[in-house]
């Protein structure tokens, strides 16, 4: 064959294989066309994205949708403008789809069970770029969530989104995002509050033009933790508010523990509903219960010792207290309590100053609201606390004498059997005169009477 | 060498109550007073409202810190004077029980039929037994763990390792409140034996003026 095309007038196969070529040219003009048409549509031209890109874009722009295992449509489609405008556009598509090879693309089909578990995956990408941000997100509640299979727990690329990734000033302004897509209630609470409001109002608050906080600025925007899992969110509280150890110190008794053992939100934040927690702590390994322990294990403790599933009480929970430990060595747990606010929105609702809870008697009378509430808690390694119920009277009770140890409030939890040994010694203190008085007269009237009966005999 | 501290314009009475201790004692008494009052009030808000919680823990702290200042003129009196003999005047325990038996019957029945006290006073014997047993229990015992107990209070933080020693908050709490009710009791019956005199004022005026009016037993 190949001496005949040299030779002569073509053969056959040589004419076979020439139209080829030309339908092959052709197609391929056809197809620049179209893609060059379909790139003037869609804005790609205008835009200065690689020639590489722009064939990603060509198809991907427009809407495009993918059957997966599980029955799902994902969508393919990229809006041209959030990734041209994205702080991501000039890296190009492939340095985060590293799986696609854009010589096979699209004919290989790749397999996606479902969309979650490829968000999931892709997730790693943000990693390449952003090691230490990613590091961060992964020691998050977050990340911990997501590991825990939780669909609705944030990956990067729902606080940054997929394709419009913006830079970090688009967070400033008061508009909630991305928090408020997953906590809108508690943005609502926030934007309300004396920080949403200065915020709002221009962000000076003091002479001394310190920002008011928006959500990165208390709970950080990558290394979220759980909010009871330490005393970041009060130190927190307390890197601006510098002055507020010594502003306690000048009229509250003992400012620092109730600085330790109150949480901030549960004075400033006047109309928030309030509980005390009792957290497991084993002062041996001086971490929370919990920490290294299977909460599978300390659950099924918790459901044997509170049958009736009614709430811990008294001695329930001095049993859990004695029990709860690590076999084969000396441990020492206690309950740490701390007054905190019983949900998220509350904790948000923090009022100007000057409507903070001031009123001691507000806690430190029997009978207090915030006493009717109260739950026990170990913590899971992620810093969540995992709450069981307990009944009031585990704060009153002479037993919590041992397992309540470490918790005590002036009036608020004193114990009831101490209130009837004060009446049994007022009465005795009283009765003890009033009987030594009463016997003394009653010799007396009897002697006299003695005497006189003796004189009339006389 | 013991002296008596006789007044010779006072040659009708004994002085048993030397002025440091009057001095003591009326600031212990008022002391306890309001300490009773202001921690009733610190620990019984929602019962009765004599002053607010914040004021009567303010009065509890400056009141307490006078009381335990009070106790070391006692302590100091007693230590470097010779009058320590009031607290052991004989060292036998078999003496002590026979006269503390002694003074309960005295009490109990004797005071009724007009006898007098089998103990008599003297400047360095001034207690009968019973007084003895129950104001060293007292300045001993009760008030110490009142005084530290209510200290540990004061500064938690400050005193957190010694009240872990102790077993806890709760347990100092538990501690300063048992040491609350028993001088609550204390108080009433410590006010009632005083008044068993000759004439109910007998014991109350010596210990204004230090001088025993007439033979008897002093209420310190």
């Amino acid at each position: 064959m190949l001496n005949n095309s040299r030779t002569g007038s073509p053969t056959k196969p040589d004419r076979e294989t020439a139209r080829d070529l030309a339908a092959l040219v052709t197609s391929g003009l056809m197809l620049a066309v179209i893609l060059n048409f379909l790139s003037m549509a869609t804005g790609i031209a205008a835009a200065a994205v690689s020639d590489s890109d722009a064939k990603c874009l060509a198809c991907h722009s427009m809407k495009l949708e993918k059957l997966l295992e599980n029955g799902e449509r994902l969508s393919l489609q990229v809006p041209v403008a959030d990734f041209t405008e994205s702080v991501h556009s000039s890296f190009g598509c492939t340095s985060c789809h590293q799986n696609i090879d854009d010589r096979k693309h699209p004919k290989t089909k790749v397999a996606i069970s479902n969309s979650r578990d490829y968000s999931v995956e892709q997730n790693q990408s943000c990693r390449n770029c952003h090691a230490a941000k990613f590091e961060q997100y992964e020691g998050s509640i977050h990340a911990s969530l997501v590991a825990d299979g939780d669909d609705a727990a944030p990956l990067c690329t729902d606080c940054h989104s997929a394709h419009a990734v913006k830079s970090l000033a688009i967070y400033e302004p008061l508009t909630g995002q991305p928090c408020m897509n997953c906590h809108e209630n508690i943005f609502e609470a926030y934007a309300e509050s004396v920080h949403g409001a200065a915020r709002a109002n221009g962000n000076v608050i003091r002479a001394s033009h310190i920002q008011a906080p928006i959500c990165a600025d208390c709970h950080r925007a990558h290394e979220i933790t759980a909010v009871a899992a330490n005393d970041r969110l009060q130190s927190t509280c307390l890197s601006c508010h510098e002055g507020a150890s010594l502003a306690h110190d000048e009229w509250l008794p003992n400012a620092g523990l109730h600085l330790d053992v109150v949480a901030c939100a549960a004075c400033h934040s006047p109309m928030a509903e309030r509980r005390i927690d009792l957290q497991l702590y084993d002062n041996v390994t001086q971490t929370p219960v919990g920490r290294n322990e299977n909460d599978a294990v300390f659950q099924e403790r918790v459901r044997k010792i509170d049958a009736a599933g009614d709430g811990l009480d008294p001695l329930e929970l001095w049993s859990l207290v004695r029990q709860t430990g690590h076999e084969g060595r000396a441990t020492d747990v206690t309950l740490r309590g701390r007054m905190e606010v019983r949900t998220g929105v509350d904790a948000h609702r923090l009022a100007v100053k000057s409507s903070a809870v001031r009123d001691c008697s507000n806690c430190h009378q029997y009978g207090a609201d915030v006493f009717q509430n109260v739950t026990v808690s170990i913590t899971r390694p992620d810093g969540r606390k995992q709450r069981y119920q307990a009944k009031s009277e585990v704060l009153s009770s002479v037993v919590s004498v041992n397992s309540v140890g470490d918790f005590y409030t002036l009036g608020g939890t004193r114990i009831k059997l101490l209130d009837a040994l004060l009446i049994l010694g007022l009465i005795g203190g009283v009765a003890i005169p009033v009987g030594h008085m009463t016997i003394g007269r009653y010799l007396r009237k009897k002697q006299q009477a003695g005497g006189s009966r003796c004189e009339r005999i006389m | 060498m013991r002296t008596n501290h006789v007044n010779p314009a006072r040659r009708e009475g004994t002085y048993i109550n030397p002025l440091p201790i009057r001095i003591w004692h009326w600031i212990n008494a008022l002391g306890f007073v309001l300490l009773i009052l202001t921690g009733a009030q610190i620990r019984y808000v929602d019962l009765f409202n004599l002053m607010s919680f914040e004021a009567a823990v303010k009065l509890h702290n400056w009141v307490g810190f006078t009381v335990i200042a009070n106790y070391f003129l006692w302590l100091g009196y007693y230590v470097f004077s010779d009058r320590i003999t009031n607290y052991h005047p004989v060292l036998d325990a078999r003496i002590f029980v026979r006269n503390f038996f002694r003074q309960v019957r005295y009490y109990g029945y004797g005071i009724f039929k007009g006898e007098r006290s089998p103990h008599h006073v003297h400047p360095y014997d001034k207690f009968n037994p019973m007084q003895r047993l129950t104001y060293q229990l007292v300045m001993l015992v009760a008030a110490p763990i009142s005084f530290i107990t209510g200290v540990m209070m004061w500064d938690i933080k400050r005193f957190q390792s010694w009240i872990e020693m102790v077993g806890g908050i709760r347990m100092v709490d538990t501690l300063h409140v048992l040491m609350f009710i028993l001088f609550v009791f204390f108080i009433f019956v410590h006010a009632y034996m005083g008044a068993l005199g000759q004439k109910p004022s007998t014991h109350y005026k010596e210990m204004f003026t230090g001088y025993e009016e007439a033979e008897g037993t002093p209420a310190h």
